[in-house]
């Protein structure tokens, strides 16, 4: 159990964490999402005693962290951003290290050790020194050095960046697992991984909680319409006029036209009709053959991006900006924006291509 | 602390470090043994061991103490330090230890000189002994300071050089003879153990223990 209670961080005059509160559950799987600088790191510092917060308080397991910290520390497992490690030792030393300093001693350490090895996947490379190890293995070590000890809290700062798929769906199964009996934190930009792995996700931005919800409920609160898409072969052009014929319909919209002389449609209703059904009937009596009808879910994606964005708009969480601060987030706003332009433009040429 | 004291010691090896610390020892330690016993007939140990510390510690104590904490903090593994259930002071004074066991175990090399003046001479043991013991003290203040130095920047090169400057400038130039090492060592070279050079180094090194202790506490709120 972790509780986190009106925690502030400030630096110079840069507010990084603002008045923050959540707590975590018994083995519980939470996510922090974020954008890059928006405190998720700052938060786990805290959380681990690694910073000090400028005001509030935090609760591991009962224990302050600042004024019990050798107990509270005792329950965390921290895999920090950037996976630190002693590139000189071997794995094995590294993992005994670490056990070391989690104060196990004699055959209880031995048996950690053994046991973190062998969880992690880590036994073909144990005596190699972690200087000559792929990405992968580095970051299974830093998480084997957080897991050693067998810790009630496990602290993961981006654990899958930088890791190919295997390694990636090998570490989030490993996570999950991890999860039956430990309280997990972990902090990532990927949705997909959020959602897949977390049973709560707590959105942050600009140092403040934007949302804490489950991944389904954020998708169903930022979704507001029913659209549907369908693509419909249409050689009398009726569709345009089905509007008129079923009330429920509040818009049609003409997404493009393939090359197989097939339509592809955005039709929205309002939120508590299903439209499908009514579809299947009225369009085959249009003389409209359908060729593919799907649900326009909103994905956590969307949510992230509309949660955010909305958030955007109070200005007033950082405090004091340089004008230089400005210009520098506007270039990078301006590159997301490109990049998602290109994304977009991609998984269209991707979709396009399957059909 | 022990922890930290074995896993740093281990490291001095691990990486060319220690072996370097040794061999620059070995080569400074040599050339005035040749300079100043054997050229001369001389069997004085106490005066090499004075002008080791005056020329050799010079590289020694920094090429030491540089890394201590700023490698950690440059590389992230300090995370991995203070967020562990160990104490600061611990931590501080494991790695403190591993350094001064370092020079130790350099120290240990040089009696081999001893046993070479034996063929030639009765050089006396417990005069030598003594040196060792002020020479030992002085590179453990020396240490204690770059310690301190490193703990406030997380680059190598910077800590080294503020370790000169602070350390050995002093002697150097003549300034500042109050934080003057080298005045410390001044009787122990004769074989003899005086209160107050021991007093004052000892008070050299736990004051810049302290600051190191203080530093790294002050850490968690000042990041």
């Amino acid at each position: 159990m972790i509780e986190v209670k009106n925690v502030t961080k400030k630096y110079a005059n840069i507010t990084a964490v603002n008045n923050i509160s959540f707590s975590v559950n018994d083995g519980e799987i939470i996510g922090f999402l974020g954008p890059n600088g928006a405190g998720k790191t700052t938060t786990m510092n805290m959380i681990t005693g690694f910073i000090e917060p400028t005001e509030g308080q935090i609760i591991v397991n009962g224990y302050d962290i600042l004024k019990k910290s050798k107990k509270a520390k005792k329950q965390i497992g921290y895999m920090p951003e950037g996976v630190p490690l002693y590139t000189e030792l071997t794995v094995k030393e590294f993992i005994n290290y670490m056990a070391e300093l989690k104060l196990l001693k004699g055959e209880e350490k031995k048996k950690s050790v053994e046991k973190t090895i062998e969880e992690t996947g880590l036994s073909d490379v144990k005596n190699k020194l972690i200087r000559n190890l792929s990405r992968g293995y580095k970051q299974r070590t830093s998480l084997a050095g957080a897991l050693v000890g067998n810790p009630d809290v496990i602290i993961l700062d981006e654990p899958t960046v930088g890791l190919d798929p295997k390694q990636i769906t090998e570490i989030r199964s490993l996570i999950k697992e991890l999860g039956k009996n430990h309280t997990v934190i972990l902090s990532s930009h990927i949705l997909s991984e959020v959602s897949q792995i977390c049973e709560r996700v707590i959105i942050i931005n600009n140092g403040k909680i934007v949302a804490i919800d489950t991944p389904e409920n954020l998708e169903k609160k930022t979704k507001e319409k029913n659209t549907l898409i369908v693509t419909v072969e249409d050689p009398k052009g009726n569709m345009e006029s089905l509007k008129e014929k079923v009330e429920e319909i509040e818009e049609i919209k003409l997404l493009k036209n393939n090359e197989d002389n097939t339509k592809q449609y955005a039709i929205t209703s309002n939120n508590q009709v299903d439209l499908r059904k009514i579809l299947f009937e009225v369009l085959p009596k249009e003389e409209i053959t359908i060729f593919e009808l799907k649900k326009n879910e909103a994905t956590l994606e969307e949510a992230f991006i509309k949660l955010i964005d909305s958030n955007d708009d109070e200005p007033q969480i950082i405090e004091e900006k340089s004008k230089e601060d400005k210009k520098k987030e506007n270039k990078e706003k301006k590159q997301k924006e490109k990049e998602e332009k290109r994304k977009n433009k991609e998984n269209k040429k991707e979709k396009g291509g399957k059909k | 602390m022990l922890a930290v004291f074995k896993k740093e010691l281990k490291s001095y090896f691990l990486s060319p470090i220690g072996y370097i610390a040794i061999g620059t020892f070995l080569v400074v330690f040599s050339l005035i043994f040749y300079l100043t016993t054997i050229s001369i007939g001389s069997y004085d140990m106490g005066n090499l061991y004075f002008n080791t510390a005056r020329y050799g510690l010079l590289i020694i104590i920094p090429l030491i103490s540089m890394r201590m904490f700023a490698e950690e903090r440059k590389t992230g593994t300090e995370q991995l330090l203070l967020t562990s259930p160990r104490s600061i002071v611990g931590i501080v004074l494991g790695k403190f230890l591993a350094a001064a066991t370092l020079v130790l175990i350099i120290l240990a090399f040089s009696l081999v000189y001893f046993i070479i003046l034996c063929f030639f001479s009765k050089p006396n043991l417990v005069p030598t002994l003594v040196a060792i013991f002020g020479f030992l003290l002085m590179a453990m203040a020396a240490i204690s300071a770059g310690m301190f130095i490193s703990s406030i920047t997380e680059n190598q090169i910077v800590a080294a050089i503020l370790t000169i400057v602070l350390v050995f400038l002093p002697e150097l130039t003549g300034m500042f003879p109050s934080i003057n090492l080298m005045n410390s060592y001044q009787k122990f070279p004769a074989g003899l153990i005086s209160a107050t050079e021991v007093v004052s180094l000892l008070a050299y090194m736990v004051m810049f223990i302290l600051f190191t202790i203080i530093i790294m506490q002050r850490r968690k709120s000042v990041k």
